[in-house]
Order: C-alpha cells, then structure tokens, then sequence
C-alpha cells in the first residue's frame, strides 16, 4: 500500500511538474512575432536584440494575457535584406509575405529597413491584415497614406523617429548652438542618397535660411566615399564654425577621424551613423573626441542618467549580451514596440488584428525613449521632454572616449565643449 | 587651399596607382585578368583585422601574416583552377570573378558587415605641409608605394625570377624554349599581384573601413586605371593614376564630390574612343593600324 501510495506521489509531482508551467501559458499556442527586417546592418540586427530581450522579459513573467489565458510570445525572424544594394523591393516584399504566410505572425515588429520597402509594403499588410510596428524606416508619406485611408491602413505604426522629426531635433540642436556660442556659419557635408539629401535640404530651408545663418556650401558625397579633405578644407578657408554632418555609411566616420587630423577648427554636430555606438571610440582610433552625434532615439545605445529607464535598458542588454548596445537607430523603440504590442493586446483581450490595432492607438506608454503615443498618421509623437514625448539624444564624445548627452535640455548631463581653436562667438 | 588640393590630388593618385600595380603586375607578366582582385585586397584587410582583435596578434605581425596568407591563395587559386583554363580568356575572367563573388559574399554571409572592422593607423600623427594639414598615414602611404614601385622595377630587372617574368611577358613561346617554365612564373605572377593587393589594403584600409562594397570599388578602379594606362604597362599605370587621381580631386574641389564617381569612367570612355590601348599599352596596336 505504501509502496503504491509512493507511485500514485511521485507521478503526481510529475505531472504537476510538467503541466504546471503551462497552466501560466506554456502549453497554449505562442502569439507569433514576425520580424522581417535587414537583419546583417548593425540596425537591423541589434534591434532584433532588444525585441528579443523584451520578449524575454516578458515571457519570464508569463506571458501576455489574452482574455482568460495566458500566452508567451515567440519571435520568427526573417532577413529580407532590403538595405543590401542591388536588392530589389519585390525581393523584400516576397519576404514579408513568405513570413505572414508561413508563420502567421500575431504582429510584425522592427519591419522593413528602407523606406522604399515600406511604402511598397503597406498594400501587403493591409491585404493579410497583421498589425506593424515599424522601427526604422523613417518616410513620412507612410503617415499621409494611412491619413488619407485609415480603415485600410490602420494596421501600420511607427514607434521611431521618421524624417520630419530629424530635421526638427538638428534644427533644435543647430538653435542651442546659436543660443549658447553665437554661431552662425555653418558648412554642410551628407550623403548622396534620399533621406540624407532631404533631411540637409530640410534644415537648410526650415532653419539656416529663416534664421539668418551663412550657409558657406552643401556637399553631397556617392555612398562609399572615404576622403572628405576637400570639403573640410572649404568649410576651414570659408571660416566655418559648425559643420553638419547627415550619413548613413560605415566609412563617414572618417569624415571625423580627417576633421580631428586636419585640426579643423569648426564644431562637427550633425548624424554619422557609425559614432553612435560605444564601440566607435576603439573602432575609430579614439580620433572621434569633440563631435556631437544626435542618436535617433533615446536608449538606441545612449542613455541618460535623467531618464531611468535607458539607463536601466542599457545595463539589461549589457548583462544579457556581455557587451554593449551599439546602432543609434531603432533598438529602444523596438524593445519599446514588444511592450506597447502586449499592452494592447491585453486592452484588445484577443489577437483579433482589428481590435488589436484599434488598441495601439490608444497607446500611451512611458518606456524607455520617453512617453509613446501615436498621432493620426500612426506615428509616434516625439517632443523635448521624455515625460512628455519619446525623445532623441545629442551627445558629445569627450576626448576621453566618454559620451555625454548635451540635447535636449530635458536629458542633458553636461554642456558642449568647443574643439581647440574654435572660440565662443558671444 | 589650391596647394591643399594639390597635395591630396597626389595623395589620391598613389592609392589609385598602389590600388592598380598587383592586377597589372598579373596580367602584364600571365595574361590572366585577376577579377578576385579586389576581393583578395578585402581578404587581406579582414585577415589582419581578425589576427588582431580576435587573435590578439601585434599589428605589424597580423599584417605580416595577412599578406603571405593572400599571396599563398593566389599561388594556390592559380594552381588548382586557373592553370586549368589559362589562355581562355573568357574562362579566366568567368572562374576568377567566381572566387571574387565568393570570397566577398561569404565574408557578407559570416556576418562581416558594420562600422566596426577597421585598421589602426601606423603612425599617430600629422603634419603641417604647405599650408595644408597631413596626416601620417598618408604621407606612409606615398613613402610605401614609392618603396614599392621601387622593389619591383630591381625584381624584374635584377632577380632570376624577375627575369624570367620579363621572358614570358615577351615572348612565352621563346621563354619557353630557354627552359623557363610558363604555368610556374604565371602562378608566381598570381601570387605577386594577390600579395600587391594585401600590401595596399594594410596601408590603405587604415583611412577607411574595411566593407564587402570595398571589394567590388577596388576592382573597378583597378581595371580603370589599368585600362587607361595600358593593360600590363607599369608606366602607363602610374601615368593613368596620376591623371584620374588629379581629375577625381580636382572635380571633388571645384565642380563637386558626387560627379568625382564618373571621372575615372569618362576617362575609360574616352580612351577605348581615342586609343583603345591605352597609354601606353601593346594589346590592340595591331587592330588599331589597321
């Protein structure tokens, strides 16, 4: 009797022991997350880090409550490569359809990485209708279409900074500048591709040309360049005292390495991709002192001791990658979009796409860039404040290999200091 | 400004000139146009950079090792598969473009893309010339190819392997009949132009990033300047070098940066309009009497 009394125990604690975890969501089906992005640049890929770690998180915890049931979420990645040159768009359409067919995703988050591929996938995701996140094409038009038919495209949303809000962030960067040093002659150096030409083009004409500032030349560079000399060398005989920098490319970082050499006496402060990350100070032969790099978002391997939750953000990816976050574009709204995504699932109480969608507008999320809310073109709303709004962060690399944020004023842990040679205006 | 303009315009003409001399050196002395060119010249960089950071080794001993370990793969690239098909020229450009593509997309496909594969610079330091400010990487890199050019014009003229390239270059069939073996020097000549190409990407590379594009953009200058000089000329090589070079900076100053990418391909027009050997090169002179 004992003996069988033993049996009937230990098959008990089994059993318990393995039902028991999906009584708390193991055992009913996973809310599918499509991630179909440009995974090999450094954007695409440490974004899907970031969803990872949130999904992590997240599941740790139980999961997301779907009605009565608890559900985890499990992530299906998919590299559509539509950032590679030379691959064309329907590539990276055959690619987001092939995982909405085949992995029937809950949502797609992250989303496609150029704009191009974007603005040519809305008509698919409103045919399968799969709620987005998007987290790094940054094209306004997408808001105008999703205005212009919101029962269509009400699917689509953009939890990252798009283009109008980087030209108004640099033209918010290039007013602190004047304000604190009187500077007032700028040189502009950017890439030769869309986003880069429009954004330049943006500030030049929303801000330098209002605001009375001499704009001494605009440079367009063929994506590859790898010698700014002449451009430099203009910006020091016209006796520039800013200039604006707007890249995307791995080699523009040697735009600031050649800047540093040539002792240019103008204060380098605009985007360059590749210096957004810590790595950059080794990567660049600590050459990189004095430049101010405005991070597309608050978290996107910049922090604040300000804002908590980056800080916090950053120290989790650390301890779980055993290196740091590097890519200053799309990593903290993508960990941002896995919770915003299970918050308005919960609201919605199914995974029914309509009532889904109908939840992410009503977001109101205080994560790590700031406070999220979508406007009536879906995007996120970004402001000055992280209280407030999502927020961008400007920083300084001290000639230390330190990184300090110096904009916007709400998050700023110290002031712009001037490169030798180059004395305040005021 | 004028003498800063001057001096990179002189600058850029040596990469170009340093970028060029090991595809020249190959097909002058073999016939083969080496179209995994650039891809060995990424190869080497990406070498020296995964000896140093992963491996730890010191930069010069990475570097070291970088460019015997690509002069081996050309020797054994030639060995095992353009022995096979040399003299067909179509072969040679089909199955060496082959290795190039494979060379760079398995570098892409192992994850080798981002802003963090970069050289140091050898010297840290920079100086002020003519009113313009240099940096020592690329006053180096001027010294190193003069160096170079240098080394190259006493191996052929004064070594018996340098003799005998000359031999086959001429004339293979007479070579032959001196007893110098034509699939050895021509396998030796792969080797060299790959070794070439390393040597140029560790001086060169440290003023860039090392990327997978930057395989396809050094072969094209390669044949660019190769074609406008001459294929197989030395001279004609630096000749080419020293005028697109001055035109890329030169329009890069006065008329703008991004028309700089059409100049070496005016360039090329012009020559196959004008002369299609080029500068100084032999390979059409026939058809052009004619």
């Amino acid at each position: 009797m004992k003996k069988r009394l033993w049996f009937a125990g230990i098959f008990l604690g089994l059993f318990l022991l393995i039902t028991g975890p999906f009584q708390q969501g193991f055992g009913a089906e996973p809310i599918v997350i499509g991630v179909p992005t440009f995974l090999t640049h450094v954007d695409g890929k440490e974004s899907l880090n970031t969803l990872m770690m949130a999904v992590d998180e997240i599941n740790a915890k139980g999961g997301v409550k779907v009605g009565a049931e608890k559900k985890l979420f499990k992530v299906e990645a998919l590299d559509i490569r539509d950032g590679a040159p030379g691959v064309p768009v329907p590539e990276a359409l055959l690619g987001i359809e092939k995982i909405i067919l085949e992995k029937k995703p809950a949502a797609l988050l992250v989303g496609p990485f150029r704009s191009e591929a974007l603005m040519a996938s809305m008509d698919l995701i409103a045919k399968y209708k799969v709620p987005m996140i998007g987290s790094i094409a940054m094209i306004p038009a997408s808001e105008d279409k999703i205005r212009q038919d919101p029962v269509k495209y009400k699917y689509i949303f953009r939890n990252c900074l798009n283009a109008k809000y980087l030209v108004g962030n640099l033209i918010g960067v290039m007013t602190f500048i004047n304000k604190e040093f009187g500077f007032n002659k700028v040189f502009v150096m950017h890439q030769d591709v869309a986003w880069a030409r429009a954004t330049a083009t943006g500030v030049i004409k929303a801000y330098f040309e209002k605001a009375g500032w001499k704009v001494l030349g605009e440079e367009a560079y063929p994506t590859g360049a790898s010698d700014f000399s002449s451009g430099l060398m203009k910006a020091q005989s016209g006796g520039a005292q800013v200039i604006l920098p707007i890249f995307d490319m791995a080699s523009s970082a040697v735009l600031v390495k050649q800047w540093n050499s040539m002792k240019v006496p103008a204060l380098m402060a605009g985007f360059i991709s590749p210096l957004a990350g810590p790595g950059a100070w080794k990567t660049f032969d600590q050459k990189i002192g004095g430049a101010i790099n405005v991070n597309f978002e608050l978290g996107s391997a910049i922090s604040s001791k300000k804002a908590p939750k980056s800080i916090a953000f950053e120290e989790a990816f650390e301890k779980k990658y055993k290196r740091p976050l590097e890519g200053g574009h799309g990593e903290a709204p993508s960990y941002d979009a896995v919770y915003i995504l299970k918050e308005a699932i919960e609201r919605a109480g199914t995974l029914n796409a309509d009532a889904v969608s109908a939840a992410l507008e009503k977001t109101d999320y205080h994560g790590v860039m700031g406070r999220t809310r979508f406007d009536n073109g879906h995007q996120a709303i970004f402001g000055m404040d992280p209280k407030e709004a999502a927020v961008v962060a400007a920083f300084q690399w001290t000639d230390k290999g330190g990184r300090t944020v110096v904009f916007p004023e709400s998050i700023a842990e110290g002031k712009i200091q001037l490169p030798a040679g180059l004395k305040t205006a005021k | 400004m004028i003498t800063g303009t001057l001096i990179y315009a002189l600058i850029n003409s040596v990469i170009l000139i340093l970028m060029a001399l090991g595809f020249n050196l190959t097909f002058g002395i073999s016939g083969v146009s080496n179209f995994a060119y650039g891809a060995l010249y990424v190869l080497s960089a990406f070498v020296t950079w995964i000896l140093l950071k992963t491996a730890g080794l010191p930069y010069a001993l990475a570097a070291g090792l970088s460019i015997l370990i690509t002069t081996l793969i050309g020797g054994l690239m030639y060995r095992f598969i353009l022995m096979r098909v040399r003299g067909q020229a179509l072969s040679e450009v089909i199955s060496t473009f082959g290795i190039g593509l494979a060379i760079l997309e398995l570098f892409r496909y192992l994850g080798f893309v981002g802003f963090e594969y970069s050289l140091p610079v050898f010297i840290d330091r920079s100086f002020h010339i003519a009113g313009a400010q240099v940096d020592a990487q690329r006053i180096l890199l001027v010294l190193v190819s003069l160096f170079l050019i240098l080394c190259l014009w006493l191996f052929v003229h004064y070594t018996s392997i340098g003799l005998a390239f000359r031999g086959i270059a001429q004339d293979e069939r007479t070579a032959m009949t001196f007893g110098i073996d034509s699939d050895r020097m021509a396998m030796w000549s792969v080797a060299m132009g790959a070794g070439l190409a390393a040597i140029a990407a560790t001086v060169i590379m440290p003023l860039g990033t090392i990327s997978v594009e930057e395989g396809y953009e050094v072969l094209l200058n390669a044949l660019a300047v190769c074609i406008i000089g001459g294929l197989g000329s030395s001279g004609g090589v630096i000749l080419a070098g020293l005028v697109v070079g001055f035109a890329q900076r030169f329009t890069d100053t006065y008329i703008g940066p991004h028309w700089t990418m059409i100049v070496s391909l005016v360039a090329i027009l012009l020559v196959l309009v004008i002369k299609p050997s080029g500068f100084f090169g032999k390979q059409k002179e026939l058809e052009e009497r004619i």
